[in-house]
């Protein structure tokens, strides 16, 4: 809706009536399951001004649970929608209230902030209008993600280290999976070693493959009509589960007004990134009649796009993102990751977006070619000018340096708080913490009303992480001092070290976490409580309710696997949480010659990087031997029995190449040693998995990925021989 | 024998014949507006519009007109237009981004189909674009040509572009034919005469040739002689010599900049802030 204010609302109470319901949906040509809000997707705009009492009905038709957040919004702790947190859930077929005043202004955004359900459709724009506004026409964007693939899926499949979704993106865009054979293809093959060698999966900037990018919920979306030199703002809300997008404009350069709602000192940029539920206000300039300018958001894996058209007539194109360069990437990342996993900036002092490691990989910036391999003894590290955008190029990328409050920011004198927050994360089995503690592992982090809060993060995990505080503005510092912008949501990339302040004025209990829904739900954040809080009524238990919200990272996932093969079934099945693994697996023969052998062990992972597993298990096998046969292990020990039943205890330990050694002893005494790495990954689809063990048991198998179901295998076992069959992977 | 050569003779050519007959399905043929110049304009339009058994495009140079034949299942008369637009032709539905337009070969540069009422988009931009009048005002140089093209050319060689710099290369040279050698000076010509063949021939190799190593070759040396001249031609805006220590096995190579900040044309992005300022010509 383009919105023209044209009249200045006067205080008063504005109602909205939200009905929840689950829908059938068709993004793709495939019909999927969704929610829908008024029927539809995204949520409808609401609209406020400064002053005025919000009354939201909300109305679940659904049959589920729901509970919505006001994203930014100032207010009630027990109005926050935080299910269990502040705000009771909302159960289908219930209607719930939320009312409270309106007491801020700008650009805000709601969605559920139940489970999985925002990445289904569960988000909406929040704008509060100024009590007086300058008369610039407006439209709102919200920019969202969406997946075929049921969000519950794409949550268990990550944790499972499956790499379906990038063989999805490859088939979009070339060399995405990173295998082998696309390092060969680059000349990069020392860097995918090193990769390896490194412990790391390939190297990527966002997890999941989405089918499409929506704004406004259409592929591409658009205001009609506009004279040249006309000025629009054009509020941009970044409503995606999990994609960062870059923000380009045909049009010429952007004047970037506000961020997170909040205004900022005019900054005209050609480009910027707008992380996961962020908002920006541009103000842009329609150059010329009867064309129509683009305004683009491109994923950052810039595997796809979506657009909103500013007027009508001829369209004025802007160049696609062309593709990453992912093995400088790859080299960058070998290069600042040290051997025991931690990441090592070189003394760079990197902070607020203005030093992307990442611009290595943008063609844009740093040229189409592979970066010649000469020893070029004085670029000097220290200054990390070569990661400077702005300094490398003549396009303006816009980075939280250049953020500048119009209006004086200090907090008020008082006993400041400092908390120290390492962001931490195994991006092998999908573990999200901070300090290496999930929500449900640390304590509250008390805190006392009138006091200043003041958080010094440092990203030491390998990804970048939109930091969101409920029911708080805070203060980014940058170099603009007393000025420094006001923002609800802090994007941190990888080795940088940020520091927000904010002043302790409200009650209850308030989330900071991680915007990336899936990296939330594993448990990346943390809950400031104030101390001596009035009871909240939304949560007459309030032990149980933490319960349930601490239930969300401690879920396990399942996931199963068969090789259906001539020579016998091989297959493991493995149940895991955060720090928790119970593993199965067998191998099944044909004949009583052949053999029957299951193990299963149950494990916890200890360390940040979780590359060791104590465990302890129990072993049954059967194989019926010829007379007078016997089985010698490496370390001379003799089994002689056609039944053997032991308990035995082991540890993994994974390592470089991503080999995991797996050493154990059994009740009978029996030592096994055990090399293994599985999935290799030698071309798209095509991968490879290697054992060996002092039993001196070995197998060598390919496996051909068709589909995220099933694979082609081939194998050679030294207990069945050679076997051909295919494999399902749940 | 001979029977059996008849009919591989008549199956290849029947095969040949499917081939070059479009096979594509639920076909469609419309005609659209694409603008551009020369037979180097068709190759590049063609073949952005092309796509093996869905689109097929033949462009009319004359009448600057797109016939396309397009399977109407599979795509639509838009998408293939946007690809053209992207290749960096304008078209009746898309104009090309000015990037892509920017990249086409010098001989490619054809009038394009909008033109832009420049609007300031606002304050900070109304600033820039006035500073930008006053300098082009100040420059009135008989060599500014020759320096515009200097700088562009050196910019695609920081971007490692080989196939622009080329490009670049070519449009120095038809500048450095260009120069306007009667309103100069007995010394300035002097000082022209001395150097410009050279500047010919190093602008003309480094055209002729994509390969990145050796049009840095003679950027080098072309840098020199371009230095000597701003000693009699003082540039427009205050230029920079800078120099690079590595280049050449260690002996080092120069080139002039408009800007203090290295951004280094000889190695590009593998390097791209080595090097210092020299020298400030104002």
């Amino acid at each position: 809706m383009l919105w023209m204010p044209l009249i200045t609302l006067a205080q008063k109470t504005v109602r909205y009536d939200l009905y929840v319901r689950d829908t059938i949906v068709n993004f793709t040509g495939k019909e999927r399951q969704a929610f829908s809000v008024n029927g539809s997707i995204p949520m409808p705009e609401l609209h406020f001004t400064e002053g005025d009492t919000a009354e939201i009905w909300v109305h679940n038709e659904s049959k589920k649970k729901t509970s919505i957040h006001w994203h930014g919004v100032i207010l009630p702790n027990e109005q926050d929608g935080v299910p269990y947190l502040t705000t009771a859930p909302i159960p289908g077929g219930t209607t719930h209230l939320y009312k409270f005043p309106i007491v801020q202004n700008g650009t805000y955004w709601y969605h559920s902030h139940m489970e999985l359900q925002e990445q289904n459709g569960m988000y909406g724009a929040f704008i509060i209008h100024k009590k007086e506004e300058t008369k610039l026409p407006e439209y709102t964007i919200v920019l969202s993600d969406w997946t075929d693939m049921k969000p519950f899926e794409v949550h268990r499949r990550l944790h499972m280290a499956n790499d379906w979704s990038a063989i999805k993106k490859a088939v979009v865009q070339k060399g995405a999976v990173q295998s082998y054979a696309d390092a060969i293809a680059a000349r990069s093959l020392k860097t995918k070693f090193g990769n390896e060698w490194k412990r790391m999966l390939a190297m990527d900037v966002s997890d999941v493959y989405y089918d499409k990018l929506l704004t406004n919920g259409r592929s591409e979306d658009e205001v009609p009509a506009f004279k040249a030199g006309d000025r629009i703002r054009v509020r941009i809300i970044n409503g995606s589960s999990s994609s960062y997008f870059w923000i380009r404009y045909s049009g010429g350069k952007m004047n970037v007004v506000a961020s997170d709602g909040m205004d900022v000192v005019p900054v005209p940029v050609d480009r910027f990134i707008i992380a996961v539920s962020e908002t920006y206000d541009v103000i842009l300039t329609i150059p010329s009649e009867n064309t129509a300018f683009e305004l683009q958001a491109t994923s950052e894996d810039r595997i796809r796009s979506t657009s909103l058209w500013l007027g009508t007539g001829i369209k004025q194109l802007i160049s696609p993102l062309e593709p990453l360069k992912y093995f400088e990437g790859m080299q960058m990342m070998n290069d600042m990751i040290k051997m025991d996993g931690n990441l090592d900036d070189m003394g760079m002092n990197m902070s607020l977006q203005q030093m992307d490691m990442n611009v290595v990989m943008y063609p844009e910036i740093t040229g189409s070619k592979k970066k010649k391999k000469q020893g070029h003894k004085h670029m000097d590290m220290a200054d990390g000018k070569q990661y400077k955008s702005n300094e490398l190029s003549e396009i303006v990328t816009l980075n939280y340096n250049m953020l500048r409050s119009p209006v004086k920011t200090t907090l008020p004198e008082a006993k400041t708080t400092v908390y120290h927050f390492e962001l931490t994360g195994n991006m092998n089995r999908y573990v999200w913490s901070i300090n290496n503690k999930t929500v449900s592992e640390a304590d509250k982090i008390l805190i006392r009303k009138g006091e200043n809060v003041r958080i010094i993060i440092y990203n030491n995990s390998m990804m970048r992480h939109p930091m969101h505080l409920h029911g708080h503005f805070f203060r980014v510092l940058n170099e603009n001092g007393d000025y420094s912008p006001l923002k609800n949501v802090l994007d941190i990339m990888p080795m940088e070290t940020d520091t927000i302040e904010f002043a302790a004025t409200e009650s209850g209990d308030w989330f900071f976490h991680c915007h990336i829904l899936y990296h939330m739900m594993s448990g990346m954040g943390r809950i400031f409580s104030y101390e001596n809080s009035p009871p909240n009524p939304q949560l007459p238990n309030p032990e149980k309710s933490l319960k349930k919200l601490y239930a969300d990272d401690r879920e396990f996932h399942f996931m199963f696997l068969n090789d259906f093969a001539t020579n016998g079934n091989d297959g493991e099945m493995m149940l895991q949480n955060t720090r928790w693994s119970l593993q199965a697996e067998w191998r099944l023969g044909y004949s009583a010659k052949m053999g029957y052998e299951t193990e299963v062990h149950m494990g916890r992972y200890i360390g940040k990087m979780q590359w060791f597993m104590p465990y302890v298990g129990l072993d049954w096998r059967y194989r019926r031997m010829e007379s007078g046969e016997t089985e010698r292990n490496l370390f001379g020990q003799v089994n002689t029995h056609n039944q053997r039943t032991v308990l035995c205890a082991g540890i993994q330990y994974t390592l470089p190449m991503l080999i995991v050694a797996d050493v154990r002893i059994d009740t009978d005494g029996k030592f096994r040693l055990q090399l293994m790495r599985e999935d290799i990954p030698l071309t798209k689809r095509l991968r490879l998995g290697l054992m060996y063990n002092s039993d001196f048991e070995y197998m060598a198998g390919l496996k051909y990925i068709l589909n995220k179901s099933f694979s082609l295998s081939a194998h050679y076992d030294s207990d069945m021989g050679f076997g051909g069959g295919f494999t399902f992977t749940y | 024998m001979k029977k059996l050569q008849h009919f591989m003779l008549g199956m290849s050519l029947l095969l040949a014949f499917t081939a070059c007959a479009s096979p594509i399905k639920n076909a469609k043929t419309e005609t659209y507006k694409v603008a551009g110049n020369c037979d180097m304009c068709k190759n590049t339009i063609e073949t952005a519009a092309n796509k093996k058994g869905i689109s097929s495009a033949e462009w009319d140079k004359d009448k600057k007109v797109l016939t396309l034949t397009y399977d109407s299942k599979q795509t639509t008369p838009s998408e293939v237009l946007k690809r053209v637009a992207y290749a960096g032709y304008d078209n009746e539905q898309f104009l090309a981004p000015d990037d892509a337009y920017a990249k086409l070969p010098g001989c490619c540069h054809y009038d394009r189909m909008k033109k832009e009422t420049s609007v300031a988009a606002n304050p900070a931009n109304e600033q820039k674009e006035s500073e930008t009048v006053v300098n082009e005002q100040e420059k009135g140089n008989l060599l500014s040509g020759v320096y515009d093209h200097y700088f562009a050319l050196k910019d695609a060689l920081v971007k490692d572009d080989g196939k622009t710099a080329s490009a670049k290369a070519l449009a120095l040279a038809k500048a450095i034919g260009e120069v306007d050698m009667k309103s100069m000076s007995s010394e300035e010509h002097a000082a022209w005469m001395n150097v410009s063949g050279d500047l010919l021939m190093h602008a003309e190799h480094i055209a002729e040739t994509k390969d990145i190593a050796h049009q840095r070759e003679h950027f080098s040396k072309l840098s020199q002689k371009i230095y000597t001249l701003t000693e009699t031609f003082k540039p427009g805006e205050t230029t920079y010599l800078q120099h690079c220590p590595m280049y050449n096995d260690g002996k080092g190579a120069d080139w002039l900049s408009k800007e203090n900040a290295v951004k280094n044309p000889y190695y590009g992005s593998s390097m791209l802030t080595c090097g210092k300022t020299t020298k400030t010509i104002r």
